[in-house]
């Protein structure tokens, strides 16, 4: 060591002692962890077990359908929603909008405590001490003005405890109570009336079917009761020894149901009454009828196919396919609804949808009106545009509004917005900043679903109950407590309710339901198992319904249309948002679109020939102006649209509604006219003629598959049901390998999907986000294909000889846990190997990033973690404790819910055996309205799973690698027999 | 003479430093676990010559949860309600406290109803899934890897709960072939 004559210290020497300095603050450092405290609870809440999950059974209100929820709590947070399995309207399973409920109830969005409009004008926070006297105060004022109906609460569909509460307490203050919904089915009500003489949206029974005809119907998307088809749907359409049923829609555009249909048949918008007729008439007139066609057959001679198909634009051809068809597949169904079929003349349509059923003896077969949904009875359209009306005429002086968004859902020109510029005081009590909310004077944000008690009866055979699963994330309060504590402060009323709390009322109530039910006993016990069970469940008795041939009211007329532009504009629903309360949750927004695979925007879907002719390309600015105003977005060429038709989905565009919503697509209501249909007068959506045009503007059309073809490499496969019928060539031999094959001794865990059953819904994508902890990565990443999705469902649209000229195969693709896997031996730290019990392990902190494994996925179903996705706060208390949050620069991907698996092995060793078949499910098979995932034990040759994987319609996908996976997938079956 | 010190100064500075860290970092010897808000004696609650609680008096979740549980201060007061403690000097690991006092501190938490915030004294690594259930029915002692608890005054990290430590006991105590496999199979703790 050499010093100079300073005596300083060389630069060789500086850096031996940094060197020295620094690897032992490197070493230390990496031992040494941060201070960590663990906190007791000061009183421990009893039945909870800290690592032990609990469920709490409630019930949906993402809309109307009403599923039964169960709902996983850890250590007092709710971490993951599953459908309840005794609840007959889903039987367990749930939609991406349930799944998504969490990121309702943690969303950093929320309101967090009342707020009141002070003299500049600005919200500001309040106590609920002081809020809930400004609203004592505000109801006595306007009381003290005295006349009725100056007091109005808009409501969402509430049946059950807290409506009937909202409806006393509105005439208790002469008031008005009004439930608005967005999707309300009125001409569906009001047909049945005219035909069957009842007054209400019955249940079909799809699953009860062998043809099914939906005229514009959504079921699997937000028709009625989008969980309880889409099952019904499977049961009827799946394969099962050696036959399945067909399924035919009719809409101007394919829709995601439309895509399920073994044939789309494309009708002119508006014109689906005269093809119902068309077909009917063709039943009767070949003799095919039960009844001979009753007391309509004077009305069917009117409509010759060829008359019919000059209408609709639907070939002679397969109007008499669909007559034979119809007819002789029985039991059959037609079903109508839907936005595709809102002309002037819904009503109408509906009408000859329902003599098309009665014609070919359908009518108390696959109709139930004994099990009426209570949909029915929401304040119709004429109420709401007649509240808007004394609005405007300052006859109202204040409002309430619950669970609504009337200014972003209503369209623009009927004039919610400025109406509600002249009530005087405005009362809301959405946990949501959204539009109606944000001009509200005073706002009580009511706890959410999974915060409150309450109950909600959706139909005759469920009675669901609603129990909060966690207290409230932030200070809010249940709207049925606000009601009544402020009810007890008002003059003349401190006596009418004699219940301090919601709850008390809620028991109260059920006291009746009990004595309905059991006629006395123990309501402790009937209580305790209602709670238990998600509420009650009885049977409903078929109502024996006849047509009456009176349809004298009805003339089936010619729909209307405004505007002189050249396409039809359809603004649909949409199976994410619903009518746009679902676009704050970023689960949602991040879900592939099931069509056109796009994320967190709006598109239009456009035909080729449409865009050919107005010069746009996919992700083209496209202007479309209709009398009433302008939006503009983005091009997604579809030919699964008429070339005269024009659609996009209602759900985003908002204004307000925090972050995840705000400014992001187009609200298609915003440019459409107050028409309304003929008869109801309910509000007609397919009513505009639009002009559109290419701005010349582009940018790319984030989406997550780019790809519409499957290249010819095969991976999504089909096979023809005549193919099936002759039985097909099994080929299950062994291929040679290198490598001895893979020995396992207790488990074999594998999977099997059904591609016949997978309507493309993405339940499974949102439950796989929700269960393994996945980050949402924002629009701009999906941009650059960093997407973080473990399971994706991949859609090709493949030539076809169909009608409709192609057809949509969905693949949902996630790790296929290959028995000879590529990802594996590129792994230079064995980050990722194959476990002894057939998965493809995973190891978080082991892995380094080099992205080898990625690149030599067969499937590309491993993700990279570009970045840290840090959630805002309370977002992240959804996580799943039992999954490790992934950090930047690791490799993660799906591991069959690994977590799962060694819960179930773990609660089995407890019991002292073997994980059972189907006693546990992964997170995707749980969410599968369908039925299409199966996952168990392959070592069992009894298991479902290891049947199913010996199916004659099982394959792997890309086999020929030989990457032997462990999923098997069941092909798709094509309906070929005439 | 200064030249050598200057020489020498180097290899024995880095030799001290990392018999340091060895010391440091081997827990056993010298890391006596973190001060608590409560002189809290395991010694006094549960050592053989005192009152020899089980350990899963209070930490009555180990084999039903992953989690063993932490008691709450209610539970403390179960007994503390009426155990006031003597007003005597205890020698706790080296520093002087009045048992008195320190129980005083537990009632004041409770009056105030606030949790005790303890300090973690037992640190897994991370991304680690580890079941005490399991462990605890295989019919482990909590002392296999807590050491001997019921003699500490102030708790400390006995074991490094690294992942060798894991493995070794995984290795030793696998029953047959096939337990083995699934005992050192990844996924069995990383997920």
């Amino acid at each position: 060591m050499s010093q100079d004559k300073k005596g300083g210290i060389k630069r060789r020497d500086f850096l031996k002692i940094i060197g020295v300095a620094g690897g032992t603050a490197a070493v230390a450092g990496a031992c040494s962890n941060p201070a960590e405290q663990i906190i007791p609870y000061v009183i421990p809440p009893e039945g909870i077990i800290p690592g032990v999950p609990n469920w709490y059974a409630s019930t949906c209100r993402e809309c109307p359908a009403g599923c039964g929820i169960i709902v996983k709590n850890r250590e007092g947070r709710a971490i993951k929603v599953e459908g309840n399995p005794k609840n007959p309207i889903n039987v367990g399973t749930s939609c991406a909008q349930g799944q998504a409920m969490l990121q309702g109830l943690y969303n950093p969005d929320r309101i967090r405590s009342p707020l009141s409009r002070n003299d500049l004008g600005r919200l500001e926070p309040q106590g609920w001490d002081n809020a809930q006297k400004m609203l004592t105060e505000k109801i006595e004022e306007v009381r003290k003005k005295g006349g009725s109906g100056r007091i109005v609460f808009l409501s969402d569909h509430n049946e059950g405890t807290l409506g009937n509460l909202i409806g006393d307490w509105m005439s208790a203050l002469g008031g008005k109570h009004l439930s608005y919904e967005v999707y309300s089915y009125e001409p569906l009500k009001e047909a049945n009336r005219i035909v069957f003489g009842i007054d209400k949206i019955p249940t079909y029974n799809i699953d009860k079917t062998k043809y099914l005809l939906s005229f514009g119907a959504d079921f699997i998307e937000t028709w009625l009761s989008p969980t309880l088809y889409t099952r019904q749907f499977s049961e009827m359409h799946g394969y099962k020894d050696k036959s399945m049923g067909k399924f035919v829609h009719v809409e101007p555009r394919a829709s995601l149901t439309g895509v399920s249909a073994d044939e789309w048949v494309s009708i002119k918008p508006g014109t689906e009454a005269v093809l119902a007729l068309g077909i009917a008439s063709v039943i009767v007139s070949e003799g095919m009828s039960v009844n001979g066609g009753g007391g309509f057959a004077g009305l069917l001679s009117g409509y010759s196919p060829e008359k019919v198909s000059a209408v609709t634009d639907v070939p002679v051809d397969t109007i008499k396919e669909i007559a034979k068809e119809f007819s002789s597949m029985q039991p059959s169904l037609a079903i109508g609804g839907g936005i595709a079929n809102t002309s002037t003349n819904a009503t109408e349509t509906l009408v000859a949808i329902n003599i098309l059923n009665y014609v070919a003896g359908n009518v108390g077969r696959t109709i139930d009106f004994g099990n009426a949904l209570t949909l029915s009875e929401v304040s119709t359209f004429k109420e709401i545009s007649s509240l808007v009306d004394s609005m405007s005429g300052g006859e109202v002086d204040l409002l309430f509004i619950y669970n609504v968004n009337p200014v972003f859902t209503l369209p623009k020109s009927l004039g919610f917005e400025d109406a509600l510029g002249k009530v005087p005081n405005v009362v809301s009590f959405s946990s949501f900043m959204d539009e109606t909310t944000e001009k509200a004077n005073l706002i009580l944000p009511d706890s959410t679903t999974l915060e409150s008690w309450g109950d909600f009866i959706p139909d005759g055979r469920v009675h669901g109950l609603i129990q909060p699963v966690m207290t409230p994330v932030f200070n809010t309060r249940s709207t049925g407590d606000v009601i009544l504590s402020v009810t007890a402060q008002l003059e003349g009323l401190k006596g009418r309710y004699t219940q301090v709390s919601y709850y008390d009322y809620l028991r109260d109530s059920w006291k009746q339901v009990w004595t309905s039910v059991t006629g006395g006993g123990d309501f402790e016990a009937f209580w305790n198992a209602a709670l238990e069970n998600g509420g009650i469940y009885r049977d409903t008795t078929p109502v024996q319904v006849s047509a009456s041939g009176n349809i004298s009211g009805v003339s089936f007329g010619e729909p209307e249309f405004t505007g002189d532009g050249d396409f039809y504009f359809m603004a649909y629903p949409s199976y994410k948002y619903y009518d746009g309360r679902g676009a704050n949750k970023p689960w949602l927004q991040e879900l592939p679109d099931a069509i056109t695979t796009g994320v967190w925007d709006s598109w239009v879907e456009i035909h080729p020939d449409t865009a050919k002719k107005l010069g746009v390309k996919l992700g083209d600015f496209v202007k479309i102006e209709s009398p009433y105003g302008t939006i503009e977005t983005q091009a997604y060429v579809y030919e699964g649209i008429r070339p005269d038709t024009l659609a996009v989905m209602i759900g985003q565009g908002h204004t307000s509604y925090g972050r995840y919503a705000k400014d992001r697509g187009v609200n298609p209501l915003s440019i459409l006219p107050v028409s309304t249909d003929k008869i109801t007068g309910s509000f007609a959506w397919l009513t505009t003629k639009v002009k559109a045009s290419g701005t010349g503007r582009h940018a790319q059309f984030v989406q997550t598959q780019y790809t519409t073809t499957q290249h010819d490499r095969d991976v999504a496969q089909m096979v023809t049901l005549t193919e099936l019928e002759h039985g097909l060539h099994q080929e299950e031999h062994e291929e040679p390998d290198f490598y001895p094959p893979v020995v396992y001794d207790r488990y074999h865990w594998g999977m099997s999907i059904d591609l016949q059953k997978c309507t493309g819904c993405g339940a499974c994508i949102t439950a796989c986000y929700a269960e393994n902890n996945i980050p949402f990565v924002g629009k701009e990443l999906v941009a650059k294909r960093r997407d973080m999705a473990w399971l994706r469902i991949d859609r090709f649209f493949e030539k076809s000889d169909n009608k409709a000229g192609f057809e949509t195969r969905f693949l949902p693709m996630l790790c296929q846990q290959c028995n000879n896997a590529p990802c594996e031996p590129v792994c230079p730290v064995f980050a990722t190997y194959h476990n002894p019990e057939g998965l493809n392990g995973m190891i978080y902190n082991r892995c380094v990033g080099t992205r080898y494994c990625s690149n030599n996925c067969t499937y590309s179903v491993r993700k990279f973690n570009w970045f840290s996705y840090k959630l805002p706060d309370p977002l992240n208390w959804q996580f799943n404790p039992d999954v490790t949050v992934r950090d930047k620069g690791v490799m993660e991907k799906c591991t069959f819910c690994i977590q799962r698996i060694n819960y179930a092995k773990d609660q089995a060793r407890d019991k002292g055996r073997d994980v059972l078949d189907g006693e546990f499910q992964v997170a995707c098979q749980q969410s599968c309205a369908s039925g299409a995932i199966e996952f168990g034990n392959l070592k069992d040759p009894e298991s479902r799973v290891s049947k199913l994987s010996h199916d004659e319609r099982g394959y792997r996908v890309l086999n020929q690698l030989n990457t032997q996976p462990n999923i098997t997938y069941l092909k798709k079956v094509k309906w070929d027999k005439a | 003479m200064r030249r050598r010190i200057t020489l020498l100064s180097v290899p024995v500075l880095t030799l001290a430093i990392f018999l340091g860290l060895y010391f440091f970092d081997n827990a056993e010897s010298s890391n006596k676990g973190p001060v608590q808000p409560v002189r809290f004696s395991h010694k006094i609650h549960a050592g053989s010559e005192n009152d020899q609680i089980p350990c899963q008096y209070c930490h009555s979740f180990v084999d039903v949860s992953p989690n063993p549980g932490i008691p709450s201060v209610k539970k403390c007061m179960g007994c503390h309600t009426h155990i006031a403690g003597r007003d005597v000097e205890y020698d706790f690991g080296g520093t002087t406290i009045n048992l008195q006092q320190e129980i005083a501190k537990v009632r004041e938490f409770w009056a105030k109803k606030e949790p005790i915030p303890w300090n973690k004294v037992n640190t897994m690594p991370n991304y680690v899934h580890f079941n005490h259930k399991r462990h605890i029915k295989r019919g482990f002692e909590c002392a296999a890897c807590h050491g001997d608890i019921a003699n500490m005054d102030q708790v400390y990290q006995v074991t490094r709960l690294n992942m060798g430590f894991c493995i070794t006991c995984h290795t030793d105590n696998a029953k047959n072939h096939e337990e083995l496999t699934h005992l050192k199979d990844c996924l069995t703790c990383h997920y």
